[in-house]
């Protein structure tokens, strides 16, 4: 089917340039990450933290884990007569961040904080200890 | 009341007991030699649209139970038709000549989940899988856990050791 | 793509699953000069055999679960697995949580709708398009990230006898905004265009007998003429209270299918403001499910849900025999059809340039054509 040619003559006049003028003088619509970020609302599922003063060992979050990311052990000989029982060790490379941990603990142990910065060159960050042992190098 | 209609004329026709759920919803079990007839019957009632079709296993009382649901769009009912074939050896006649292809393509996929073979079914070729040897993967007495140890277990790598292994 | 010559004057041509944007699915072409004389269509590079996954697990396990089946619409998944197990259990779900869903099932319709509107544009050539849909898409992935805690997966936020968290404060002023924005962008790309007229006006025609008999659903069937839509044949949640129309094509073309995909967009729109305006108070969830149980049981018995997603009709069939976890769960995905029956029949006797404007028009996922 013939196509017919559109003359946009007027167009330009009065709506393409002054619309390309404007352009040029109002603020840019991209944030330069990762000097500066939008901001990160609160509930957001990030990284784990785990508080083992107020751990009861029920093992209620192993049991509800659909990825079998958390096991009970039993921490290091120096802190064993503080901590008899056994805690929760947390796999972050099988987690999906569902939350379902920190939904069911009945005193509040696991929370998800805002932090995503999770990328590593060494796989044994990814396992995170109920007592972290190993220091990191900066 | 429409549900009520259906009911009797199916009654009338194939001396069967239909049943009502709900709001829109009726239910038929029929024997597997009269299936097609009654899927011809339906068809010409009005429902002309075959929502889908699936196979369950009850291997405690040795039947593959077939549910076929048909969606009428001029009276805004469901029909649902349940048969029972034998598990060991699952023969039935395929509903290809009343619904057409969309009947043909969901029994390609239960004949290569479950085994099921389809009498009158043009192309009964393998959709998923690629080169599978063993049994239809569906069925209730296939391991998958010692499929999935024999051939991609690593006995090194610790983090697997959860799975396979009761700790 | 490879070629091989066999015997005659015929090509077989893979148009394959590396091919950028045909997703993980590829389909066998032979062809003779520049038309197609057969299709083979070739699934399954995406099986991860969920119907059996869902066998051993929980309910509320499995509501995490169900948002992969489909990635670009996963809070409607969410909702039809949590109707089906709330049918079985004899659940009543509370007035204020029925509209949440409502809005958030919405709010995935129109950015599902965005991503077919930008890929169908960038795959005849309309590079424009695509830019405009994903950078008014980011607008309402910000919203879920306020709402549900994560942009792209909101991990079962929608599960059985409610939703996981209530709505926050800021949502309710910051939702009409964005609305704004997207009737905005809508208005302007509905002008006629003549580039798009001549890609896709007589592109894959499909006569409504044909239609019915192969199966299709949603709006590949409203575009070729019949008037049915699951929300209002069978209203499912709060969609009986509010008033909006379905848009119906003629001619069963793909210029058709592209007019009801912009039509439809302005019609969620209209449901969400109505939806927000009447917003009543109370709980969120069910009294029994607002602490996690891990041993609840399902009563026996069996369920055949239907829910209109973004791209068709989909069903839940489940069937329990008194434990803890279901005993047989079948999924139909509108995929399933469109890609493998409607896809052969379209692409005989057709122009090998045609072949991205019928694939993606059909707007099929392979994710939930193979599940």
């Amino acid at each position: 089917m013939a196509v017919q040619p559109i003359w946009i003559g007027d167009k330009m006049k009065t709506e393409v340039i002054p619309k390309i003028i404007r352009n040029m003088f109002s603020k840019p619509i991209t944030t330069r990450f990762p000097y500066e970020s939008n901001p990160i609302p609160d509930g957001y599922r990030g990284e784990h933290s785990f508080d083992i003063d107020k751990c009861r060992s029920c093992s209620l979050c192993s049991k509800i884990c659909p990825n079998r990311a958390i096991q009970m052990v039993e921490v290091p000989a120096e802190y064993k007569d503080k901590y008899p029982k056994k805690y929760p060790k947390i796999d972050l490379g099988k987690c999906c961040f569902c939350a379902l941990c920190q939904d069911i603990c009945p005193s509040g142990a696991i929370k998800l904080t805002k932090n995503f910065f999770l990328s590593t060159f060494d796989s044994s960050d990814v396992i995170k200890d109920p007592i972290p042992t190993k220091e990191k190098n900066a | 009341m429409i549900k009520k209609e259906i009911i009797d004329k199916i009654k009338k026709k194939f001396e069967v007991e239909g049943s009502i759920q709900r709001e829109r919803r009726v239910t038929v079990k029929i024997a597997p030699d009269k299936l097609v007839e009654l899927c011809k019957f339906i068809k010409n009632l009005g429902f002309e649209h075959l929502s889908s079709l699936s196979v369950t296993d009850w291997p405690k009382r040795g039947i593959y139970e077939h549910t076929y649901h048909a969606w009428s769009y001029k009276d805004k009912i469901l029909i649902t038709i349940k048969t029972e074939i034998n598990r060991d050896k699952p023969e039935i006649d395929s509903v290809y000549p009343v619904w057409g292809e969309s009947a043909q393509i969901h029994e390609r996929e239960m004949h290569e989940l479950f085994g099921v073979e389809y009498k009158g079914n043009p192309d009964l070729s393998p959709l998923f899988l690629e080169e599978w040897h063993e049994k239809p993967p569906f069925k209730k007495d296939f391991d998958w856990r010692e499929y999935v140890r024999k051939n991609f277990y690593n006995k090194e790598n610790e983090r697997e050791r959860i799975y396979f292994e009761e700790v | 793509m490879e070629l091989e010559a066999i015997g005659k004057n015929e090509y077989e041509l893979f148009f394959g699953p590396a091919h950028p944007g045909s997703g993980n699915f590829s389909v066998k072409l032979k062809i003779d000069g520049e038309r197609i004389v057969s299709a083979r269509a070739d699934p399954g590079y995406l099986h991860r055999g969920f119907e059996k996954l869902m066998e051993y697990r929980l309910p509320i396990q499995n509501a995490v679960l169900s948002d992969r089946i489909c990635v670009l619409e996963a809070l409607a998944w969410n909702l039809i697995h949590a109707e089906a197990v709330e049918e079985l259990m004899g659940i009543e779900v509370p007035e204020r949580a029925k509209y949440i869903r409502t809005i958030i099932a919405e709010l995935s319709r129109i950015q599902s709708h965005l991503i077919w509107y930008g890929v169908l544009s960038i795959g005849t050539g309309f590079d424009t398009g695509f830019k405009l849909a994903f950078g008014y898409r980011d607008f309402i992935l910000d919203l879920f990230e306020l709402i549900t805690g994560g942009r792209v997966y909101p991990t079962g936020y929608i599960c059985p006898g409610g939703v996981r968290r209530d709505l926050p404060e800021s949502a309710k002023e910051r939702i009409p905004k964005v609305l704004d924005k997207i009737k905005k962008m809508i208005d302007f790309v509905k002008a006629e265009n003549p580039a798009n007229i001549a890609r896709l006006r007589d592109i894959g025609v499909l006569k409504i007998e044909d239609a019915i008999r192969l199966g299709a659903t949603g709006p590949v069937i409203r575009a070729s003429g019949l008037k049915t839509d699951v929300r209002k044949d069978e209203p499912y949640e709060v969609y009986d209270r509010f008033d909006f129309e379905i848009p119906i094509g003629k001619e069963g073309d793909a210029y058709a299918r592209f007019q009801i995909c912009l039509e439809e967009m302005e019609q969620s729109v209209k449901i969400i403001q109505q939806a927000l305006k009447s917003l009543p108070d109370g709980d969120f969830i069910d009294k029994r499910f607002s602490k996690l149980k891990p041993n609840m049981r399902i009563p026996e018995g069996e369920v055949y849900v239907r829910n209109e997603v973004a791209r068709g009709e989909a069903g839940i069939y489940m069937v329990s025999n008194g434990g803890t976890n279901p005993y047989r769960v079948k999924i139909r995905g509108p995929s399933f059809l469109h890609l493998i029956p409607i896809l052969e029949f379209l692409l005989r006797d057709a122009q090998i340039a045609d072949v991205p404007a019928i694939y993606w028009s059909l707007n099929g996922c392979p994710a939930d054509m193979d599940r």
